[in-house]
């Protein structure tokens, strides 16, 4: 690993993280977004539109030289001139090339990512061609000499101030930082460039394969401007741009706006096909199809989705991460989720393996995605990659490979840890302080004390007392219930008791695996999933219960992956998916037992922070409110219920505890404004997340597991 | 309400709500008086058919207005206004679909800071996946073409994500709803 980029990557996260300004806007922005977007999809159906998209999008992929001979056959008959770039420099040379060729002094830009992405400007300059950029925002950026940070609106990092002081430099006069005002000194300034350059540069959205044609969707008309009046266009287009047809073309068109800025439609699509007549005679058309690394993602399996995106810039819009750090931390051209990926493929693993680590997994991205991109999938499948490449570092390869894989080896090390952290903890269940230099670790939440016992040696003792039970079901604990709540162990226990359900706890059963996953150990992971296969189906339960999503997760979703190919272990692990099922959604939805508990609780004030895998892995939110809320409590929503709290697992603990300590104060302001004095939750992880918030900064709300509250009514009852 | 009147009354809403002005005339010669009080100054008229069918120039100078049909490059430098037909216009976006592959009538829409467009609500179709059959048909006609959906005046939230309204091309667009001026979608 490099320790120079490691360093460089360290200094841009702490200075976004001294920008207070940057993060204001950015979490309004992410506010804005979201209404402005779910009033656009108001009366669409946008599962089954994304769906269509992706469906289209892998269509193209596997037929892509297909789609490709046809577009070109069409743009060339039409005029166009087509030139196909391997790499970044081959269309820089051929772009430059023409320049020279055409004694051009200036070429106006619309805005293009592609042209970001192969560094054209640089070209261009070096040819003697000045670029000018005529979208606002690029102009900005282009001014400041810095890179957009952001997919979509290049400039959202710079306030009206900056603006203001680079348009003065600029005008040579003192412009106010009024923002009106700006935009019309960009009018004024860029107009007379349309008419004086030689060439127009654009990227375009969709290349269409039925007709040839381009379609740009744009806002400031700088693209209508900038393909009209110079006298060459050059069109720089990723080839995974290309289109079947005009309705597929429709469709991207339908969904593109409205999940990127929340417009029905923007102000224009522009829809060219060869060279059109002009003034100045027949223009001169040259597409330039650009792979750079695309045919490269179209062949890899794990990641081959990404080439669906639309580049609308929603996985940006929605993540935390980016929130608190912007683009130029998290993104090198490309930014947010998709920009891990894409830059990975467009610009070398040495550029992603920073930010292939800064997604926290919270799967917030997931969800708006108009491709259907499962981008944490893929963003996970990186880090393995990238981790076999690099190593993981000697200390993470110990404890994964030589600790977690022996079973009792790695909890006789949790035990230990339960005996040594005594002068810690003091007998308390939480660490406020640690010495030295594990303090950064406790400066900004208390951390869970390793309990004496854990659920695994206390579970024979607990008394099960059921004639005939309904179900007989294993217990999944999971290494934070186990080993640092094993309170909770009980709860359930008490809980399915309750509901005649008999609970099983399998010795044998270790870590689930996503810790090593999550750090791009794969192998461990599927060593863990074996272990656990063998472990939960020994007994051939009902059902296997989970308290911990990230679990559910490994459970239903990642053993079934890691071992599709085994024909010994895929249709164990098949079953295990089958049956494991998250607490609170068994007792809603298999028990239907919700109303078991009407009333029971001492009503409380309880506001619910849905876990980012329980919500958007497990698909499961509305059942613990609704089990908290017939128990008899009052339940109130907080602003961003089902915002990650900044837990991540090893990304609080060790990669990036500065992010995470932020985006839990976001988390944490949240509950409190809400007004409720104990927030519900369903996974352990958050829990020691928010309730080692709360504890250090001596916060009066209390932070619970649904089913330590469930167990709390049964026990008032009795 | 019948479906056309659906669209009308979806296309105005739509349209109004992204920034554009939709006025309703009984008639063309209505029409005329309300660009003559909006222009503001010279307008650009390029050459289309439905304009060319009514002698739109001639009744535009009558009612008083400078008008240019030539040499729009060197015009568009200093013309206010420009006056377009439409092709056909979608109902669920508020959106005018202008085939603009005759380079005068891009001119009229990208560089005056006022675009005034003549709309038969008879072509309001429901949606852009209704539209895929002109733009196909379109398509057919011409071997090269450059179609342009214009939806509202031109836009940016470049800076501070400020909504901000004419930033490169018209900062108004007014939208002049006239029956009987062109009911053929292929026809500008």
């Amino acid at each position: 690993m490099s320790k120079q980029r490691s360093k460089q990557y360290r200094a841009r996260i702490d200075h976004a993280l001294a920008t207070p300004k940057l993060q204001q806007a950015l979490h309004q922005f992410g506010d804005a977004y979201l209404l402005a977007r779910e009033k656009a999809f108001s009366g669409y159906d946008f599962e089954a539109m994304r769906q269509e998209i992706a469906a289209m999008k892998d269509r193209v992929r596997e037929n892509l030289d297909l789609y490709l001979d046809e577009f070109i056959t069409n743009a060339e008959a039409a005029g166009a001139t087509v030139y196909r770039a391997a790499t970044a420099e081959d269309a820089n040379r051929y772009i430059a090339d023409l320049a020279k060729q055409k004694g051009a002094k200036l070429a106006v830009k619309s805005k293009s990512m592609a042209s970001e992405e192969t560094h054209l400007n640089v070209a261009l300059e070096k040819a003697g061609t000045r670029p000018l950029e005529t979208d606002l925002g690029e102009w900005i950026i282009q001014l400041a000499g810095q890179r957009p940070s952001h997919m979509v609106m290049p400039a959202i990092h710079m306030f009206k101030e900056e603006v203001a002081e680079l348009f003065s430099k600029e005008t040579g006069q003192q412009e106010p930082a009024d923002i009106e005002h700006l935009v019309k000194v960009a009018r004024e300034q860029l107009r007379q460039g349309y008419f004086d350059a030689d060439i127009g540069i654009t990227g375009a959205n969709i290349a269409v394969a039925e007709t040839g044609g381009i379609a740009l969707v744009t806002n400031e008309g700088n693209a209508r401007l900038a393909s009209t009046l110079p006298q060459t266009h050059v069109a720089l287009i990723g080839i995974e741009k290309i289109v079947p047809t005009l309705e597929d073309a429709a469709k991207v068109v339908r969904i593109l706006p409205k999940n990127a800025t929340g417009q029905l439609l923007t102000s224009y699509v522009t829809w060219i096909r060869g060279a059109v007549p002009g003034s100045g005679g027949e223009k001169d058309l040259h597409i330039v199809l650009l792979d750079n690394g695309r045919s490269a993602l179209a062949a890899s399996p794990s990641c081959q989705d990404a080439l669906r995106c639309v580049r609308c810039g929603a996985c940006a819009n929605v993540c935390p991460v980016y929130q608190t750090v912007g683009g130029h931390v998290f993104g090198h051209i490309y930014i947010g989720a998709i920009g891990i990926i894409l830059t990975a493929f467009f610009h070398g693993l040495d550029n992603a393996a920073e930010i292939v680590r800064a997604c926290i997994g919270c799967r917030s991205c997931v969800t708006v995605c108009p491709s259907n991109i499962d981008l944490e999938e893929i963003i996970l499948g990186l880090r393995e990659t990238i981790g076999e490449e690099e190593g993981l570092g000697a200390g993470k390869t110990l404890v994964f490979r030589k600790v977690m894989r022996n079973r009792k080896l790695f909890h006789s090390l949790l035990r230990a840890d339960s005996l040594l952290q005594k002068p810690v903890t003091r007998g308390e269940r939480s660490i406020r302080h640690l010495p030295l230099f594990f303090s950064g670790l406790t400066e900004w939440r208390t951390l869970p004390a390793v309990a004496e016992k854990p659920v695994r040696d206390i579970f024979d003792k607990i008394p099960q007392r059921l004639e005939t039970p309904r179900y007989k079901v294993g217990f999944f604990g999971g290494c934070a219930n186990d080993f640092l709540y094993p309170e909770l162990g009980e709860d359930l226990v008490t809980v399915m008791n309750h509901l005649n359900v008999q609970v099983s706890y399998a010795k044998e059963q270790n870590c689930c695996g996503v810790p090593a996953l999550y750090s791009g150990d794969k192998e461990t992971a599927i060593e863990l999933a074996k272990q656990n296969i063998d472990a939960m189906l020994a007994d051939d339960p009902d059902f296997v219960l989970t308290t911990c999503p990230t679990c559910t997760m490994a459970l239903q979703r990642d053993f079934v992956e890691h071992l599709k190919d085994n024909p010994a272990w895929a249709a164990k692990a098949e079953r295990l998916a089958e049956i494991t099922v998250d607490a609170a959604g068994f007792i809603a939805n298999q028990l239907g037992a919700a109303d078991v508990f009407k009333g029971l609780a001492e009503q409380r004030k309880v506001t619910y922070h849905d876990s980012c895998h329980l919500k958007r892995g497990a698909g499961v939110w509305e059942e613990p409110r609704r089990l908290i809320a017939t128990s008899g409590h009052e339940l109130v929503e907080m602003a961003h219920a089902d915002r990650c709290c900044g837990f991540g697992g090893s990304y609080s603990l060790t990669s990036h505890p500065d992010i995470a300590k932020r985006i839990l104060g976001d988390k944490l302001q949240d509950v409190v404004a809400s007004g409720a004095d104990c927030v519900a939750m369903d996974c352990p992880g958050c829990m020691m997340q928010i309730r080692g918030g709360l504890e250090k900064q001596e916060m009066n709300v209390e932070a619970r597991h649904t089913i330590e509250l469930l167990a709390d009514a049964l026990k008032r009852k009795s | 309400m019948t479906d056309q009147a659906q669209y009308v009354a979806a296309f105005s809403t739509a349209a109004e709500n992204v920034g554009s002005r939709v006025v309703s005339f009984p008639d063309l010669e209505q029409a005329l008086k309300y660009l003559a009080q909006h222009a503001g100054g010279t307008i650009m008229l390029p050459d289309f058919p439905s304009g060319q069918r009514h002698g739109l120039a001639e009744r535009l100078e009558q009612a008083g207005l400078e008008v240019v049909s030539s040499d729009l490059r060197e015009a568009g430098q200093s013309a206010l206004a420009g006056l377009t037909g439409v092709n056909f216009a979608l109902a669920d976006t508020g959106t005018l679909v202008l085939e603009s592959t005759d380079e005068d009538i891009r001119l009229a829409t990208t560089l005056p800071e006022r675009h005034f467009a003549l709309l038969d609500p008879q072509k309001i179709l429901a949606d852009s996946l209704v539209a895929v059959a002109p733009m196909r048909a379109m398509h057919q006609r011409d071997s090269r073409n450059y179609i342009a959906y214009i939806t509202g005046p031109s836009r940016t939230a470049d800076i501070e994500r400020v909504l901000t309204i004419g930033v490169h091309g018209p900062k108004e667009l007014h939208i002049l709803l006239v029956p009987g001026f062109s009911d053929d979608l292929l026809e500008m």
